[in-house]
């Protein structure tokens, strides 16, 4: 039985990580397909992807689009869940549900919706846009996790924080921000990671300057090569280095 | 510093619910006032009024003679102790007491200056470096005293703020805030539902049940001349017997009495019953008894009234066996007329 439940674990691992340690070793790859068998490890495709001008363009835009979105986005959301979780409106639980409403929605559907509006309104296909959608659907997770954040204890230490002559800004900035800090963080890494890897609204909302899941697949375009392979393992490694940041920094704080 | 406080006329509603039915009431300067009662009973719901967290249905509420209509909290010449507390975890217990310091523009030296004097009051001054987490319970409670009072207020508002702590450090807590009560001279106004409590630190109690005030007075009063049944009953134990006006005195389940005639409640507190005084309450037979230390709780079954119980405080040393009838005798009898109740 013992046995059993260690080979169900192991399965388990292997059932998730297998595509993914396949890309990373594959990534090494001496040869020109990134299929077995093996050759031997070499890093050239890496000297190649890190040579390319157009990839490492299009992986410094996909930073800045998904630094800044996420950044808009946390700081909307963290307005909004202020503002609903301290008064009650009439229409509160409408508010929150339409907020929330987006992440319900595909993400080929909000790209669409935004394609036309920009069209509309005359903002070209860019990484502006793009932005703009990241920030679509990354506010509606950001609120969720923060407004789920402020409890009792919160509201009565922003009482407090009113009570001692403080500002609503200076309760927000001074008050309710640090004490809302790990879900700040958790919430804004969390925006982050699916800004990076975000495909759908990034392709159909870019032109010229493009992020990198577009630039990945535009070189997929061109058949199966090692140099897609060290590609991925480069944005693996980022997205692994955010959760390991993540586990180290917040969620060992709101553990103890 | 201190101010005085009038309320005319406060109502509450909440939808349908009425939670303050036309409050008048008067604090004067640098007095301890404690609102006691039930929960439910509208004393927090008065408390959040005074410190602007609630504007009222209607009425008014001055501070210092100032009208205090449309103040929003942070302007107002009040500061709260909450609850549970409401410290801010992120900042050092130093930082906590300066805070609304440093809201009025204090500099920091100046503000951590005050802060540390405050501290130093509330005997915690050498801990200022600490986060509230680290603190007891007890601890935090003298430094929200400390922050609430680092602002020097008119008025200084307490929500139960001893209600989490155990009886022993609840006492020690009591006396210490009506000390430094005296000490700054703030007017205190502290909500409670504990009447012990009230009793231990108020200069004057206001008993309030269902949105009104049943009584206000000195815990003497209070305990001793109860203006309505409900208030003999909320503060402390008490022996209730119905009597009807008859002739120069009342009639009762005990027999004729000699009181002032009047149809109502009889009370008597068990310490006031005993084997000698004033009032003849004829003769019981000790049912059952208890040694609490400081007294015998007896309880008594007349011989009139069988059908009845009478809580008796004896002193320690009585000498008394289960089953031995005794001629009891009343103290400060107080009646409560039916009007009243």
């Amino acid at each position: 039985m013992r046995y059993l439940s260690w080979i169900y674990l192991v399965a388990c691992f292997i059932f998730i990580l297998l595509p993914v340690g396949v890309l990373v070793v594959f990534s090494f790859q001496d040869g020109r397909l990134p299929v077995p068998p093996f050759n031997g490890p070499t890093l050239k495709w890496y000297a190649e992807i890190t040579s390319d001008r157009d990839l490492m363009a299009a992986l410094f835009n996909s930073l800045l689009v998904a630094a800044i979105s996420s950044l808009v986005a946390l700081l909307l959301g963290f307005l909004a869940a202020s503002g609903l979780a301290r008064v009650v409106l009439p229409g509160s639980t409408l508010m929150r549900a339409l907020l929330i409403a987006p992440m319900t929605v595909s993400y080929l559907i909000i790209a669409l919706g935004l394609l036309n509006y920009f069209n509309n309104i005359g903002i070209r296909p860019s990484l502006l846009a793009t932005g703009i959608g990241h920030v679509v659907i990354n506010l509606p997770l950001c609120f969720a996790i923060l407004y789920a954040a402020m409890g009792e204890h919160q509201r009565n230490a922003l009482r407090a924080a009113r009570d001692l002559g403080a500002k609503e800004w200076q309760v927000l900035a001074l008050v309710s921000a640090p004490m809302l800090a790990p879900a700040l963080g958790a919430a804004f890494f969390l925006a982050f990671t699916f800004s990076w890897d975000e495909f759908i609204i990034a392709f159909l909302l870019t032109r010229f300057d493009v992020t990198l899941p577009v630039e990945i697949w535009s070189m997929l375009r061109s058949g199966l090569s090692p140099a897609t392979n060290a590609v991925g393992s480069l944005v693996f490694l980022v997205s692994v280095a955010v959760v390991v940041l993540l586990e180290l920094t917040l969620f060992r704080k709101v553990g103890k | 510093m201190t101010a005085d406080v009038s309320i005319t006329g406060v109502r509450q509603e909440f939808g349908d619910f009425t939670a303050l039915h036309e409050i008048d009431l008067k604090i004067e300067v640098g007095e301890f006032v404690v609102l006691l009662g039930p929960s439910g009973c509208g004393k927090t719901t008065l408390l959040s009024i005074l410190g602007g967290f609630l504007s009222p249905t209607a009425g008014a509420v001055k501070i210092g003679g100032k009208d205090m209509a449309g103040v929003v909290p942070r302007a107002r010449p009040t500061t709260t102790m909450f609850q549970d507390y409401a410290l801010f975890p992120h900042m050092s217990l130093l930082d906590n007491v300066a805070f609304g310091l440093r809201m009025r523009g204090m500099s920091r030296r100046e503000r951590n200056a005050k802060a540390r004097e405050m501290l130093d009051m509330v005997g915690l001054a050498d801990q200022a470096k600490r986060r509230p987490h680290e603190l007891s319970g007890g601890q935090r409670q003298r430094v929200a005293l400390a922050r609430a009072l680092a602002v020097s207020p008119d008025l200084l508002l307490l929500d139960e703020p001893l209600g989490a702590l155990d009886l022993k450090l609840r006492r020690q807590m009591q006396d210490e805030l009506k000390a430094i009560q005296r000490k700054v001279g703030t007017t205190f106004v502290h909500v409670t539902h504990d009447q012990e409590e009230a009793m231990a630190i108020a200069d004057r109690i206001v008993v309030m049940n269902q949105g009104r005030i049943e009584h206000c007075g000195t815990p003497e009063e209070v305990y001793l001349t109860p203006q309505t049944l409900f208030t003999a009953n909320f503060m402390g134990e008490i022996n209730t017997l119905q009597v009807r006006k008859a002739g120069q005195g009342v009639d009762s389940p005990l027999g004729a009495l000699k009181l002032e005639p009047t149809n109502g409640t009889l009370c008597l507190r068990p310490e006031n019953v005993g084997l000698s005084g004033p009032l003849d309450l004829g003769q019981a037979v000790l049912q059952d008894m208890a040694f609490f230390g400081s007294h015998l709780r007896c309880h008594f079954r007349p011989v009139t009234a069988p059908e009845m119980i009478l809580t008796a405080n004896l002193p320690q040393g009585t000498r008394l066996q289960t089953g031995d009838q005794v001629h009891l005798f009343g103290n400060s009898p107080v009646l409560i007329a039916e009007e009243a109740a």
